[in-house]
């Protein structure tokens, strides 16, 4: 990395949870309860957004900062744009800093195309001869020839968003700030903006860019940095971070699903802490790889003995569909179970299954009176990170070839022919586009 | 201490000098947009104002007995009115103008004094517009042969006076936007103090001048002086008396040092405040 172009220095951001004082009588409400209690300092009512984030960011550099909703990122950026102080920490930007935090703030709806160009130009920190300089270019881009004169109140929310990324992405700016922009707009949109940010990259621009689209970071960043919670969970190259990034929002998925399950779905002697995953020498696993065994470990506690228990973990895809049922009953095991806490553990050879998240539940039966003793919701996630190169439900091995014998069989693709490609199994590859790697 | 601060009241100055101007402009642009007589209303808003008081005291209710003898009522409402409009428009801008421009203070960072000060500038088209038809009503009157109007060389010192009250403008203006921001309420209490304020500034009823209590009171706004001064200067031909004078400029001049300092100190807190 070369000198840093941002800084990002332990810093915490805490906001509060409560209204600020909306109106003066709140005020001498509230006055009136510190001097009756006391001064107090009001810790409780506020929440960290940002928790001691701390990275560098080299110039030149494109970064990408993904997470779960709530995690923080947008404050982060607003911390880089100056727009709030920290708390704690520091904020360093070297040279001159563009945001497009949001498209077109600052536009006024009244005004026509063109004013508003200069407007948001003059917002974003150019000169008007800067922007009248650039003015073609910009009107170009965002391809609004015929629409500068009317009122942008008219304008439909694409050609806000194309005139709005146009007029940013013109700023001379060292170290620019792009939080998920691009989701307005369209297909061919995005690409030039994608395009464009690529281009400033290259010419030494450093990008910081927010966003919900793995794909457009992945295409774009050369690090990534993944927040979850205000903290940095991870940090490093693209392709790892999708799998951290999808092990944080299916966590904070499963946060939120909790309070929701514990009340209504306890229906047994049993209950459910935790379901986790690891690899065959016991590591924890917070993503998978495709096509590997796993171990899943289940911790359980029942509150009476249960002499023949059938245990069940069933296994859903996002979207709701019934992707795996495994029922220890109907492989033939069943279980003495004592009561205390308990480690169901189950090892899957060769997990099939393409990237995404997906969830699972469990379930447990006394087999001699039949009853239910547990069941929860889909609530347990796991995240498969193949890096994007396969789409639909399942993973296969696969070889790919292309020659002139018509041979099809074994024989076809046993020959080691020059013209054959093989694509190992997605472990840990550090290149992530291309989905595949040629062999001699 | 003081050498870093106004280090970085100019840098803040010179680095958003263009988007004031934008601001400003956008301001104007916007407020005549969809109006018909558009700018016009610079002149309007005064003017009828100006009937109104003149057709209040003259007409309805006779009030010769405090109402000015040595030049025609409605000049003397008028160069009142003028730069009053200028000050309450100014003031009545500057403090919603965080406000309303919540999207730009959460969004995008620049110095924040660029709202109010571009209230301000907005409102100073308005008083210059308004400010050149006071030419064309000294004309009408020393025409009808009511009185006579003169150009005075004192008019060179009115330049000094729209800076005093300029400063006053943008000091109260910054610590008005800045409660506004924190306290929803100010705007109300502004909007009501403004209507009161006109009338212990001798805009369009001189002050009484016996040594009363209210009168002593009253002398204390520095607005009296400000006003008084346009008068002295354009319509008299001499300079406005010194020491109210002298202490509407002090004044002025200490409420934008301390407006400005505080909102300075207190902008970072804007966009998670608002």
């Amino acid at each position: 990395m070369s000198h840093p172009a941002v800084e990002f220095l332990q810093v915490s951001k805490r906001f509060r949870l409560g209204e600020n004082h909306g109106s003066l009588r709140d005020l001498v409400v509230a006055g009136a309860r510190r001097i009756l209690g006391g001064a107090r300092r009001d810790e409780e009512g506020t929440f960290l957004a940002v928790d001691s984030v701390d990275f560098r960011v080299g110039s030149g550099e494109a970064v990408g900062i993904i997470g779960p909703n709530g995690a923080g990122k947008s404050t982060v950026l607003k911390l880089l744009s100056r727009i709030l102080r920290p708390d704690s920490g520091a904020v360093r930007v070297h040279g001159r800093l563009a945001g497009l935090i949001e498209v077109g703030a600052g536009f006024h709806g009244d005004l026509t195309g063109r004013e508003n160009i200069f407007l948001n130009g003059a917002i974003l920190g150019m000169s008007r001869r800067e922007i009248r300089r650039k003015f073609d270019d910009i009107v170009a881009f965002a391809g609004l020839e015929s629409f500068l004169d009317m009122p942008v109140k008219r304008y439909s929310s694409g050609m806000y968003a194309r005139l709005g990324f146009s007029v940013a992405s013109h700023v001379d700016a060292d170290v620019l700030l792009v939080d998920e922009v691009l989701s307005v707009g369209d297909a061919v949109f995005r690409l030039r903006c994608l395009d464009r940010m690529r281009r400033l990259v290259r010419g030494g621009t450093t990008l910081i860019f927010v966003t919900h689209d793995l794909e457009q970071m992945q295409s774009i960043c050369t690090r990534t940095i993944v927040l979850s919670s205000g903290r940095v969970a991870y940090e490093g190259p693209p392709g790892d971070a999708v799998g951290h990034y999808l092990s944080a929002v299916s966590r904070t998925h499963c946060d939120r699903t909790t309070d929701l399950a514990t009340s209504g779905h306890q229906v047994g002697s049993a209950e459910v802490f935790s379901v986790r995953f690891c690899d065959l020498s016991g590591n924890h696993l917070s993503w998978i790889a495709p096509r590997s065994s796993v171990v899943m470990d289940v911790q359980l506690r029942l509150s009476r003995f249960i002499a023949n228990c059938i245990l069940e973990v069933n296994l859903r895809s996002p979207s709701g569909h019934a992707v795996l049922s495994l029922n220890s009953g109907r492989d033939g095991v069943r279980f003495d179970c004592d009561t205390g806490v308990q480690h169901l553990r189950l090892r899957i050879n060769d997990l099939p299954l393409s990237g995404g998240q997906y969830f699972w539940n469990v379930r447990a039966w006394d087999a001699d009176t039949g009853a239910c003793e547990l069941d929860t919701p889909f609530r347990y996630p796991m995240v498969i990170n193949e890096n994007g190169r396969a789409s639909g439900m399942i993973s296969v091995e696969r070889e790919w070839s292309l020659n002139s014998d018509e041979t099809v069989g074994e024989a076809g693709l046993g020959r080691t022919l020059p013209s054959q490609i093989a694509v190992a199994p997605t472990q840990s590859d550090d290149a992530a586009c291309e989905p595949c790697s040629a062999e001699a | 201490m003081p050498a870093v601060c106004a280090k970085s009241v100019a840098s803040a100055l010179s680095a958003g000098c263009e988007l004031l101007w934008s601001l400003t402009s956008r301001d104007v642009r916007v407020r005549y947009k969809h109006s018909l007589l558009g700018i016009a209303w610079a002149v309007l808003l005064p003017f009828s104002m100006m009937l109104v008081f003149t057709f209040v005291f003259t007409r309805a209710i006779d009030a010769r007995s405090i109402l000015p003898v040595d030049m025609p009522y409605a000049l003397y409402a008028y160069i009142g009115l003028v730069p009053w409009t200028f000050f309450a428009a100014g003031l009545s801008g500057c403090v919603n103008s965080l406000v309303a421009n919540r999207n730009l203070v959460t969004k995008v960072y620049f110095p924040r004094e660029v709202f109010p000060l571009s209230c301000v500038a907005a409102s100073f088209l308005d008083f210059c517009i308004a400010m050149s038809v006071l030419a064309g009503l000294m004309i009408y009157f020393d025409r009808s042969g009511a009185w006579r109007a003169a150009i005075h060389p004192t008019l060179l010192f009115v330049p000094i006076i729209i800076t005093v009250q300029v400063a006053l403008t943008i000091g109260l203006g910054m610590l008005a936007a800045m409660a506004n921001l924190f306290y929803r309420d100010v705007r109300q209490i502004v909007t009501v103090g403004i209507q009161l304020w006109m009338f212990v500034s001798g805009v369009v009823v001189p002050i009484p001048g016996d040594g009363s209590l209210l009168a002593r009171l009253i002398s204390l706004n520095p607005m009296v002086p400000i006003i008084a001064a346009y008068r002295d200067c354009i319509v008299y031909g001499r300079l406005p008396e010194a020491l109210p004078f002298l202490y509407a400029t002090l004044l002025s001049v200490l409420i934008l040092v301390i407006g400005w300092i505080w909102f300075r100190r207190a902008s970072y807190r804007f966009a998670e405040c608002i």
